[in-house]
């Protein structure tokens, strides 16, 4: 080995703390985006791979009636398409104690040979007996049963009966039973009947054997089967066609992996900036040295390769360290997402690209960022090298704010003299502030956001003014009932309305929405109001709300609204046929899929069902979920007693439960973004300080030597200390209402297509400040430490 | 003595040397003009802030000069970009400090060899026997393995003349090489330049004790960074 890299490496080794701080510095930032990345690559694959065993149908045409299989089979020869099934899907209840949650039943014709959304067998029996159920892995947390135990199912037009839960599967294809707070269950056509349905298999899922990716090409031909069905004289209700080759997920998924990728880049970026603070340490540490080694022959680029050799050496070692690390966390990082996204982890290789990126980042960045203070260090001549004795003097005059301020006079003569020495080194003051107020920022723009994603949850209770909402089975004339309801005791109002699915409507073709199996991800909803309605105060965005019960007048949420504008004419298919209405307003409403709002009294003439509601809303006066619980027990009791054929009761509380639930990873993946800036910004300041101090500890000796006690020594570090930390707060408060704006636009609009409002932390801004204290206090205390435990001849001989 | 012998080695003309200041210009040299020739052991002498080490610094090629030249060796100096330099002086220019400046993380033997690692002067192989060689002429090869802090000041400074010595420089310069060292070890250092110049060195000193006058050949002094006196003996 040359003898200089001798030095580089003995240079390295001689101060192991101070080297340690760096690996960790660049450790954390290769950490972040490692652990962040592996989980994205992985996830990323296995979710494609996951849910494209399933064979998801590149369409779903619903029939007003049942399906033969001879007509499958025709179906099946049909150009285009390579695969043809018959299906059905049923809204269900289940009874879990004793509360009624919905069920999602999908009715199988084939079990042994299903050639589209095949689920996979898990355990128990493969094809349920009649009268037994498969279900998918994830809801018997919901059923709170376990395989081989029964379950009190009840469908919209039978008696409430047992099934026997005869075996598990794992549907990828589904998001997991608990986040939607619904149960799903296979069932043959068999089973149905004997639960009191009549109905046969009315969905018909096809696959189409070319250009399976393209939505394009997959309406069309949908579209195709769909005219050729019409014209051989069958009914059809819609076409479904769910994103092709996308989870339900999916796009959810990925703006939410964006977040983390841009978080985990900023903290390699910030650990970056602290190697940049350090090297500028080493190089004032170093910069006598560099005087003479320039004297014996070294030449700028000799002392460069140097001094970048060492840092390269600190980014392999952290590389080292941070990158087996990155992949453990990966691995629980992609297994928690993977039950979010009810996925099953069968390749658990990380993409070959994470670990080059860690290497490329944990060794460019740092590079780039020490790059500055290593070149101006290096060229330093040599003059000034050999003459160098610490701090300069030149920032400093007597007209200085800095100098001003400190003069006053309550303030201490230690206090003093920190405030100006925070000031002298004002370069390196702006990078520790800008480190210190980058942590500080991202710390409470994560905190920020969490609290404005509660805040919006809870806007729930704002918008929905009613605490259950009952789907009937079939229109009913409600007008009893509601006043039945209105009577038991703690019930503030009832009201009765409608609802249906739609889609725009395009002249002449049959109707194509979004919507993915689960019936639930990519659905539009007409909801048919009585105007005024009392139970629903959505936050209106632009427009009006509703005021004429005559007037076609229809209000879209965000989901729904596309690229229309108030005063637009909008073609919505009711019944299969399309209605046409006039825009009034758009709304924004948290926790509910694409809707259009109308009138009751118009949908019920274009439906004919005047006075007729298919949908209860019951609010109360105690709006606690404790209430909420007893007294949807109570209303249950009373519709089964007045034999009121329910689909499904949802309380306001399940439904933020569910929200919640989706999101809850992204929050507290934010969380622990937060604490890792914090760390990153604390080292900051101790890396700073330590500097500080190491360029002082001549000043340092002449104090001891004037008579300063170890103790004046320490206040005066610690004030430095704080006084920094306290700039940086400032910084970091302002710039974290900037990016809890941005990022609070971006989450909100990815999980509600509204932006989150801004909201300011009071816990964050307590804790920041906080850790700012502990943390200036901690970081000084090395330092502070060491410049007491030099002698004051030590100190002055310093050279 | 030789007409080689008595050639100019170091030939400064005109030279002055401005610092600026705050307070305005600072004229640290003052149009020197000033002759070395090879092979002596030359005393700069002055009082504090006279301009000597400034002289001593524009010899060695740190400082450059405001005005005139600075012939060294048939080289102007003054003229060299600052990349060359450096592999210029390495080559040409061994200097000890006042405080030895040893680098602290390397072995004596390390520092020692470290110039010629700088200036690839020697090839790899032969480096670590030439340090040997340089440190046994100094007399404390057996500290080669030890580290700068092992030693005492008179060892440190005679590993700093041998760093000096690294890439067998005709030039040895001194900024007041035993301002820190007690009298008996400054005696033994000066023997050992005294030693150097024998062996065709040229060794200039910047000093201030007197005691040692008589080692030196030749004297400059300098005030107010005017040379005042200069004495050359043939």
């Amino acid at each position: 080995m040359q003898t200089r890299y001798n030095k580089a490496f003995r240079d390295l080794t001689s101060d192991y703390s101070k080297n340690f701080m760096l690996i960790l510095a660049i450790a954390i930032g290769v950490f972040g985006i490692g652990s962040i990345l592996g989980g994205y690559g992985v996830i990323k694959r296995e979710m494609t791979d996951n849910y494209m065993s399933t064979v998801p149908a590149s369409a779903t045409i619903e029939m007003e009636e049942s399906l033969t299989k001879s007509l499958v089979d025709s179906v099946r020869q049909f150009p285009g398409i390579k695969e043809a099934e018959r299906h059905a899907t049923l809204v269900a209840r289940m009874k879990v104690g004793e509360k009624w949650y919905p069920l999602l039943l999908f009715v199988v014709d084939d079990f042994k040979n299903k050639k589209t959304n095949k689920p996979f067998f898990v355990s128990g029996e493969h094809e349920p007996a009649t009268g037994a159920m498969l279900v998918e892995r994830t809801a018997f947390v919901v059923m709170q049963a376990n395989e081989g135990d029964e379950l009190v199912i009840k469908t919209p037009n039978g008696h409430p009966q047992k099934v026997k839960l005869s075996g598990t599967v794992h549907d990828p294809g589904l998001a997991p039973a608990w986040q939607e707070q619904t149960g799903f269950g296979y069932i043959t056509l068999a089973t149905l009947h004997q639960l009191g349905e009549a109905q046969g298999f009315d969905q018909l899922r096809i696959l189409v054997s070319e250009q399976p990716l393209s939505r394009q090409h997959i309406t069309e031909r949908a579209q195709a089967v769909g005219e050729w069905l019409k014209q051989s004289n069958h009914s059809i209700h819609e076409i479904q066609v769910p994103p092709p080759g996308k989870h339900p997920h999916q796009s959810q998924m990925s703006a939410v992996m964006s977040i983390f990728i841009v978080f985990s880049f900023l903290i390699l970026i910030l650990g970056s900036i602290l190697v940049a603070t350090s090297m500028a340490t080493l190089m004032v540490k170093q910069v006598r040295q560099i005087g003479v080694m320039k004297t014996i022959g070294a030449s700028s680029t000799q002392i460069t390769t140097l001094y970048i050799t060492m840092i390269v050496i600190l980014c392999v070692v952290a590389l080292l360290i941070a990158i087996p690390l990155s992949r453990l966390a990966a691995s629980l990082f992609y297994n928690q997402i993977a039950v979010l996204l009810n996925i099953e982890i069968r390749n658990n290789s990380i993409p070959y690209w994470v670990p080059l990126l860690q290497i490329a980042a944990g060794i460019i960045i740092p590079l780039a960022a020490a790059a500055f203070p290593v070149i101006r260090g290096s060229k330093i001549s040599v003059r000034n090298a050999l003459d160098n004795h610490g701090v300069s003097q030149k920032h400093f005059d007597e007209n200085s704010w800095a100098v001003k301020f400190s003069k006053l006079s309550v303030f201490s003569e230690t206090f003093r003299l920190s405030v100006r020495n925070v000031f002298r080194q004002r370069s390196r003051l702006t990078m520790t502030l800008g480190l210190l107020a980058a942590g500080g920022a991202m710390f409470m723009t994560a905190m920020n956001v969490s609290e404005a994603w509660n805040k919006n949850l809870k806007r729930i209770y704002v918008q929905r003014l009613y605490d259950l909402e009952i789907k009937l089975n079939n229109p009913i004339h409600a007008d009893s009932i509601i006043e039945k309801i209105k009577s038991i005791k703690g019930v503030k109002n009832v009201e009765g309305c409608n609802q249906a699915s739609t889609s725009v409507s395009k002249s002449n073709s049959v109707e194509v929405t979004n919507t993915y199996p689960d019936k639930g991800h990519g659905s539009f909803t007409m909801q048919a109001l009585p105007v005024p309605t009392r139970q629903l105060n959505l936050t209106l965005a632009e427009g009006k709300w509703l005021n004429n019960s005559k007037a076609n007048d229809v209000v879209l949420n965000q989901n729904a609204r596309g690229s229309f504008k108030i005063g637009d004419g909008i073609s919505l298919s009711l019944d299969g046929k399309p209605t046409v209405w006039t825009i009034t307003g758009f709304t924004e409403d948290v926790g509910a899929p694409a809707t259009a709002y109308v009138s009751l009294e118009v949908f019920s003439r274009l439906t004919n069902t005047s006075g007729q509601a298919k949908v209860l809303r019951v609010s109360y006066f105690d709006r606690s979920k404790e209430n909420a619980i007893r007294k949807n027990r109570e209303i249950e009791k009373l519709l089964e007693k007045e034999k009121i054929s329910v689909s499904a009761t949802i309380p306001v509380w399940l439904l933020q439960n569910a929200i919640a639930a989706h999101m809850k990873v992204l929050i507290n993946s934010l969380m622990a973004m937060a604490i890792l800036m914090a760390i990153v910004g604390t080292l900051g300041l101790m890396s700073t300080m330590s500097m500080n101090i190491l360029e002082r500890t001549r000043e340092i000796g002449v104090m001891r030597a004037i008579g300063a006690t170890p103790g004046k020594i320490r206040n005066l570090v610690v004030w430095e200390g704080l006084l920094i930390g306290a700039l940086s707060f400032f910084i970091a408060f302002a710039f974290a209402l900037v990016l809890s704006t941005f990022l609070g636009r971006f989450i909100g609009n990815m999980a509600f297509r509204t932006p989150l409002s801004l909201t300011i932390s009071v816990v964050a801004l307590i804790v920041w400040i906080l850790l700012i204290v502990i943390g200036s206090y901690v970081a000084t205390l090395y330092p502070a430490r060491r410049a007491n435990k030099i002698t004051t001849r030590e100190a002055l001989a310093y050279e | 003595m030789s007409h080689e012998q008595n050639k100019n080695l170091i030939e400064l003309s005109q030279v002055t040397k401005s610092f600026p200041l705050a307070s305005g210009t600072f004229q640290a040299l003052k149009e020197v003009t000033v002759n070395i020739q090879k092979g002596k052991l030359v005393a700069i002498t002055g009082k504090s802030g006279s301009g000597k080490s400034t002289l001593l610094n524009v010899i060695a090629g740190i400082d450059k000069p405001t005005h005139g030249s600075v012939l060294i060796n048939g080289v102007h100096v003054e003229k060299l970009p600052e990349s060359a330099l450096a592999t210029w002086r390495g080559k040409n220019i061994g200097v000890v400090f006042q405080f030895f400046q040893l680098l602290p993380t390397l072995t004596i033997l390390e520092n020692v060899m470290l110039p010629m690692d700088f200036c690839n002067s020697y090839p790899k192989k032969d480096r670590k026997e030439r340090a040997l060689s340089l440190l046994n002429l100094v007399n404390i090869k057996e500290q080669a393995d030890k580290l700068p802090s092992a030693l005492s000041g008179g060892q440190q400074q005679r590993a700093a003349i041998a760093r000096a010595l690294a890439n067998d420089p005709p030039i040895i310069i001194a900024d007041e090489p035993t301002g820190n060292l007690d009298s008996q070890t400054a005696t033994s250092i000066f023997e050992l330049f005294a030693a150097l110049t024998k062996a065709g060195k040229t060794v200039i000193i910047v000093t201030h004790e007197k005691d040692f006058s008589g080692y030196f050949e030749d004297s400059i002094s300098i005030a107010d960074g005017v040379v005042v006196n200069e004495v050359v003996n043939a």
